[in-house]
Parts: structure tokens; sequence; C-alpha cells
């Protein structure tokens, strides 16, 4: 599939944020699914097969990225997470990683955020081609 | 040697002398006054006897002392006749003592062989005048005048005189007469007898006096010998402190020596006299009889100054007369320079006693004033000395008796508890009194009457001991820790107190980060979009605005840091933060290329706040971490991992544990070393201040000011050591708290 561009689900409850990460995104040349709500998270996750989730971990109403990762997850057990957070406790980052969620700490540097984007949606592809042929 | 009145008696005795010798012929008398001593006397007597022409004569002396009488002189007598006469006073049935004891000459009949009658004549020591002692001590109980006047029965006990102490002498003169002797023959015998008794008076009384002269001739030389042995010297002198006599001591000091007369001998003779002469002169003054001074005098023959104690006695003839002055001199020098001496030791040993007073009462003032209960106790674990507090808790020493095993006051006086706490001590003292150890110390638990509760006391033991290595002493220090405690949680809740503040400000450090985060990730991406659309008169502007971003950004991601843990104070252990933070790092360090070394010890839980320790470590680790990076020349970051050794240095974490005096507590310390770029000098001094680094616009410069802030609220200490192009070491001690 050399034609489609990679679908990346972005949730972020601070509009301004998810604006800038959303063109971030569209100008590296993926195809980003921008959501400001963990309610509108699920129902993208329901509709689109994505190639890597990024979630801020504290969403509206105490809902988290873990959340949406699990629904997405029970679709596609592989696909590729990125937990985006500013502050995360021990526990949270331990659970992060006992589930093999990457984790970037907010404020993320640009080129770190690029190559962590790039590694995993290579990986991610790598496995759904080995899965798919 | 006559005095006048002597003369004049014998002038009234010659008459009597010229009558007595009418019977007497004229040779018998010459050859009795011819006779030099008194054992002459009876045999000339037997001779002439019988040249008067008796036939035989004897004479039978008594023994005064023990009564017997035997034949002394005898002519014409055989043996066996002789022994008729060997008798004693109390054989009342021998006719002479009949005669003897009656004192009065008789005829005896039919005494002689062929029935012959015998004249027998007593005779004792008696003279008419008193003797020349009588006479000179004015005494007139002269044995031989009382013989002459009251001639009695002969009495053995009364035959020693009384003035003189002479024992007299008594005989009887037998002559065998013809069967019928005439009455003048009879008063020519008694006329010879009595001439000769009165001879043999005076050489009797010659002869004692002679003995006595031998007697004292004897006692003189023994006096003599005395005197001359005596080492000091000893002086007679008479009324004009002429020296009458004086010993070979006294010589030395007052006679010229024979064998070298010097000048100045004799002068030291002279002055010594002089002196001497003196001091006897003061001390007749001085009245008293008996009387001592103090001479000096000079050694004629070594010069010497000897000091002598001189002590004069009068001496006294026996008629009281005052003959001179016996003066006996003690060379007191050696005595009194050992005098002088134990003076001066004397107030020496004063002077020590009194610095030793001023000692033990400035430390018994100390021991007072401790403020800890001290206790002494003797080599066999005896208490001999406690200070008042030490006396609080276990009671008084007997003073009286230190140390006789009663130790404290009788028991019954004292409060069981008090006992109790005793025996505790006791059984301590025992077992460190008799241990190798010289110092010791431990805890005890004991009933405090002040505060009627039980404390645990720290306490502390050493040893004194005596010259011969062996425990004299020993000192026990305790120490009330339940104040010391009571310290140690104020501090202690005071630390939690500063980490929870701190930690209070790290979450409104927190919550701003977070509030001003969401903008800032905004921001940076809106600048990152920006990228390659600005005019080229713009750029300089859009540069400043990505730099600086980029600069809040980093700040509010390290205050963040502090808020991202949850705040837990209470203990931990130290190994398991170094173990969670070194794996949590264990990517980045590899990838850098750093070999971290782990050097961990045994240790005692730390109270305080894990997560703030994490953060110091993570901090120091961080540091450390970005010194060691490679220069930028040596490729891409990712490079690194390739290689398998171990080029980017070394990171070193080490802990242990420095004990405190109980062994227990002190201070657990933690070194976190590395070899990379280390800090300038003049950097070290601000290195822990606010917004200072090394990494330029890569630090926030808050890393080593936050490890400091939060060793402080732990009661740590925190020290840096550097040099530029070396390395850095960390060295944080925490204190264990009990």
């Amino acid at each position: 599939m050399p034609s489609r561009k990679p679908r990346v689900l972005i949730v972020d409850d601070e509009a301004s944020v998810l604006v800038t990460y959303r063109m971030i995104l569209e100008q590296q040349g993926y195809e980003p699914t921008a959501v400001l709500s963990s309610a509108e998270a699920l129902s993208a996750v329901e509709k689109t097969d994505f190639d890597l989730l990024m979630c801020d971990l504290s969403l509206e109403e105490s809902h988290t990225g873990f959340e949406i990762f699990e629904v997405a997850r029970s679709r596609t057990p592989d696909v590729p997470c990125v937990l985006l957070t500013g502050y995360a406790s021990h526990e949270a980052v331990q659970q992060a990683e006992a589930s093999g969620i990457a984790v970037l700490f907010k404020p993320i540097d640009i080129e770190e955020f690029l190559s962590t984007i790039e590694t995993l949606v290579r990986s991610g592809h790598g496995k759904q081609k080995a899965s798919g042929e | 040697m006559a005095s006048p009145q002597m003369r004049a008696q014998s002038v009234e005795i010659m008459p009597q002398v010229e009558r007595r010798s009418q019977l007497t012929s004229g040779r018998a008398a010459y050859r009795l006054i011819a006779a030099e001593r008194a054992d002459e006397i009876f045999p000339i007597l037997v001779e002439e006897i019988v040249g008067l022409g008796f036939p035989r004569a004897l004479v039978a002396a008594v023994d005064l002392e023990s009564g017997e009488i035997r034949p002394v002189a005898a002519l014409n007598c055989p043996k066996t006749y002789q022994q008729r006469f060997n008798t004693a006073l109390w054989q009342g049935e021998n006719p002479i003592v009949g005669v003897l004891r009656a004192m009065q000459p008789a005829v005896l009949p039919k005494q002689a062989p062929g029935g012959r009658p015998i004249y027998c004549h007593p005779i004792v020591y008696r003279n008419r005048t008193v003797c020349w002692e009588a006479e000179r001590e004015r005494r007139f109980e002269c044995l031989a005048v009382a013989n002459y006047h009251a001639p009695r029965r002969l009495e053995l006990q009364e035959q020693v005189c009384r003035t003189c102490n002479m024992r007299a002498y008594a005989a009887a003169v037998v002559v065998e007469l013809n069967h019928k002797p005439t009455e003048r023959q009879i008063e020519q015998l008694r006329q010879l007898i009595e001439l000769a008794n009165r001879y043999l008076a005076r050489l009797f009384k010659v002869d004692h006096y002679y003995n006595r002269m031998r007697d004292m001739d004897v006692t003189i030389s023994q006096m003599q010998t005395v005197m001359q042995s005596m080492a000091d010297p000893v002086i007679l002198t008479d009324s004009q402190h002429r020296v009458i006599t004086q010993n070979k001591a006294a010589e030395r000091f007052f006679k010229v020596p024979e064998q070298e007369v010097t000048e100045g001998a004799a002068r030291a003779v002279e002055l010594n006299n002089m002196l001497f002469s003196a001091a006897l002169s003061s001390m007749a003054v001085s009245g008293s009889s008996d009387a001592s001074r103090d001479l000096t005098l000079v050694d004629v023959l070594e010069g010497e100054e000897v000091l002598f104690e001189a002590v004069s006695a009068p001496s006294y003839s026996s008629d009281g007369m005052r003959t001179g002055l016996v003066t006996v001199m003690r060379d007191v020098t050696d005595l009194r320079r050992a005098d002088q001496e134990v003076r001066a030791n004397l107030s020496r040993l004063r002077e020590a006693e009194e610095l030793i007073r001023q000692d033990r009462d400035r430390l018994n003032m100390v021991i007072e004033n401790v403020g800890d209960p001290i206790i002494v106790a003797d080599g066999a674990a005896r208490i001999v000395l406690l200070d008042p507090l030490g006396q609080e808790l276990f009671g008084r020493v007997n003073e009286s008796k230190p140390g006789d095993g009663s130790g404290p006051i009788a028991a019954e006086e004292l409060d069981p508890k008090i006992i109790k706490n005793r025996v505790a001590l006791t059984s301590y003292l025992t077992n460190f009194t008799f241990s190798f150890v010289s110092k010791d110390t431990g805890s005890i638990r004991l009933y405090q009457p002040g505060s009627k509760t039980e404390i645990e006391y720290d306490m502390r033991s050493g040893k004194i001991f005596d010259a011969r290595g062996q425990v004299a002493f020993t000192i026990t220090v305790l120490r009330d820790l339940s104040a010391f405690r009571k310290l140690e949680q104020l501090k202690l809740e005071r630390r939690m107190l500063e980490i929870e503040k701190f930690a209070a400000t790290g979450r409104l450090a927190g919550t701003i980060a977070h509030e001003v985060n969401n903008p800032m990730e905004a921001i940076k991406n809106a600048i990152h979009l920006l990228q390659g659309q600005v005019k080229p008169t713009g750029e300089a502007v859009y540069d400043i605005l990505k730099k600086e971003t980029e600069r809040v950004a980093r700040i509010v991601r390290q205050m963040l840091g502090l808020y991202r843990h949850s705040e837990q104070v209470g203990t931990f252990d130290l190994n398991a933060v170094v173990e969670d933070t070194l794996t949590l790092f264990n990517r980045q360090l590899e990838r850098a290329g750093i070999h971290v070394e782990r050097d961990l010890g045994k240790l005692p839980p730390i109270v305080g706040s894990a997560d703030q320790i994490r953060q110091v470590l993570s901090n120091l680790v961080v540091n450390a971490k970005d010194s060691m990076a490679p220069p930028a020349t040596n490729g891409s970051a990712g490079g690194d991992a390739h290689h398998p050794a171990h080029t980017g240095g070394r990171l070193v974490v080490r802990n242990h544990h420095l004990p405190g005096p109980d062994g227990v507590h002190g201070w657990v310390r933690l070194l976190v070393a590395d070899t990379g770029s280390g800090m300038p000098r003049d950097f070290l001094k601000s290195a822990f201040e606010p917004f200072v680094s090394t990494k330029g616009e890569k630090g926030t410069g808050l890393g080593l000011w936050i490890v400091r802030g939060i060793i402080q609220n732990h009661g740590g200490k925190l020290k840096v050591r550097s040099k530029l192009g070396q390395g850095t070491v960390f060295m944080i001690d925490l204190p264990v708290v009990r």
C-alpha cells in the first residue's frame, strides 16, 4: 500500500495543542484524525483502523488515554500507542510500559516526537504487512 | 693524810700500847709489828706462843659467811689433832664453839691428849676507834668499835660493818697448857693474843682498803673504757670549766693533735675551747642543773663545722660536794640537716596537697555539673563514687567504708526500684571490669525516680589502670537518651515538615507548570510549523522565539518533574532507590557508552521522601551523563550504541554506612562520581544556586539547586569535588534516624 498515508489518531483536550499536532502530522505526510474528547476518540476508534494512536493522559472528566488504547487494542491488538503527558505518576508510566505503550513527556521535543512516530508507524506497518500476507 | 684531830687521838693511844707490852717479849712485838699482811699474823702468833713454852698452839678461823670453823695456822699439831677443831658455829657441843659464841677466853680442862687443859681465846675484828670511812662520813656505826665496846655473843649476821660494808673476821686461838698453868702464864698468853689481834685488825683493815682500791682501779678502767668507747665527745670539767678529763672523741675538738701541730689546728682548738667554755658559762647562768645547748665546733683534723647538742649534768661526790660538770655532746649535724629536709619536704608536701585538693574540688565541681550520672567503681567492680545524679538512681555510697562491698547505703532504706537499678548496674560493671576491653558503650534501662518511669540510658565506660596494669577504677557515664530522643524526634518532625513544604512547593510549581505546559506545547508546535515560512527579515526574530520557547519548555519540564511523584514520607531503602534510578536511566546511559559501577553497602533504612531522593539521584545521574556526552564530531548519538566497549566514561554510584558511636546510627554516605568534563573552580561556588548551569542552553540550572534543597530538608550534608576535564564527585550524607 504505497499510496495510503499512515492514519494517526491524535487526542488532546486542549484545542490549540491539538491543532498544532494535526498540522505537524499533516506536514509530515500523515493522515491525522484529531479529536478533543475521549468520547469522540472512542467513536473514531470504532470506525477506523488507525496505524498509530496518540493520546493525552488526562482527558475530559477524568477520562484517560488508557481507555482509548484499551478499546483500540481490543480491535487491533498490535496497534502502536503513544501516551502524551505533562506529568505522570510512576504508576502511570509503569502501566504504560507494561502495556507496550510509549510515553512522551510534554513539552515534547519536536525531533523526538517525529522520530518516535516514524519508528512506531514503520514497525506497525511491518507487523500489519506480515499478518496481512 | 692525818688531820690534827687524828693526831690528838693517837697521843692518847700510845701509853696503852706501852702498858700492854709489859708481859710480851720485845721480839714477839717486833715480829708482829713487822708483819705486812693479815695472813702473816697467825703463823707468827702460834710460833711465839710455842716460844713461850707451851707445847702446841693453833688458830681456828670462823668463816663468817658460812659459819664453818677450821684451823688456819698450827704448830706441833698433828693432822688428827687439828681435825678436832674442824667444826662449825652451830655445833654447840664442841667446847671451842661455846667459847667463840660467848666471846670470853676460857681454860677448858682435859681437852688435850693426856688430860691436859687447853686455853681457848676468841678473837674478833675490833678496834677502839672508828675507821677512816666512818670518820669521813661522820658516822659512828663502826663494827670494829662496836665489837670493842660491847663484847657479845658472836652472831654471823652482825659481823658486817654497816658503814664500810666490810665483813669482820673471828677466830679462836687454842693453846695446850701444862697440867698446872700459872696465872702469869695465862695473862702472858692473853696479852700476846690481844696484841696480835690488835695488829691483825689493822692489817685486816689495810687489806680491806687495798682490795677496795683494786676494785676501784678496775671500776675506773672500766669507766674509762666506756667513756673512750663513746663516739660522742664526753668532757668532765671542774667548777672553773677547766677540763679534768675527756674522751678521745672530745680530744678531736679540744686538744691539739700530737702528730701534726699546725697553726690552723691550734687556732681551731683554741676557738673550740672558748666556745665550749662560753656555752658552759651560759648554761651555768641559766641556772638549771641539767641543760642542753647547741654548739658549733670545728673538727680540728677535718676542718669541718660540726653542730653539737651539748647536754651537761653536774657531778657530785658521795658527801654531796659538787665536783664538776659532765658534758656529753651529740653530733646533730646530720640530724639537723635531716630535720631541715623533713621540714622542707613537709612544706612541699603541703603545697602539693593543696594543689591536689584544688584539683579534686575542681574535678568534683565538674562531676557535679556534668549533668549526667557518673559512676566510679574500683577494680573489684564496687561503686566508690557517685555524682548527685548517680545517687538519685542508685542511692548513696556509704562513705565511711567505700568499697567494702556494701557499696551504697543499706538496702532496706532504698526503694526496691533503686535496688533493681543497682543490680542492673553492678551486673554491667562486673562484666565490664573483668572484660578485656578498656572502653565500652551500651545501653541500660533504669528506673528514673524523677519522672517515675523506666528510661533507656546510653552508657559509656572507661578503665583507669594502675602502674601494674591492673584495673584501678572504672568510670561510667550515663546519658538520659529520652531527652535526646525527644530532641531528635522534634528535629525529625521539623525535617518532615520541611520535606512536606518542599513537596507542596513542588506541587504548586507542578500545577503552574502544568497550566503553562499546554499553552507551551501549542506555542512550540506553532513555532515549528512556522519553520521555513518566515520572511528572511523575520528569521532573527523567529530564532529568538524558538530558542527562548525551548528554554521555557525545559524549565516547565523540570518543574513538572518535581510534581511528577507521589509524595510519601516514611522509611525507605536507599539501595532500592538507587537501583530504580539506574534502571530508569539504563538505556540512556548504555546509549552514551557509559559504564556504570555499583558498590552498594548494607544500609539501615532512611527516613524521608523516597521520591525526592530519587529526584536527587536522577538529577545527579543526568548531570553525570551529560558531562560525559561524546564530542559532537563523534557522529550521531545512535552510532554509539553499536560500540560494545564503554568508551563514554564511567559512572560510579557507591554508598555505605558510617556508624555513630553507638555502632548503629550515624550516617549513610552516597557517592555519585563521573569521569566527565568536570566543573570549573569558579563555578563550584555557585553550583547549587538556582538557574546556574554548565550546559548552556540545554540546562535549566535547577537540578543541583533542587538536589541541595532536598538534601537540606532531609538533614543531610552535600559536598562536591570536581576537576575540569577529569570528573566530578558528589558526596551526600543522610542521617540515620532512630
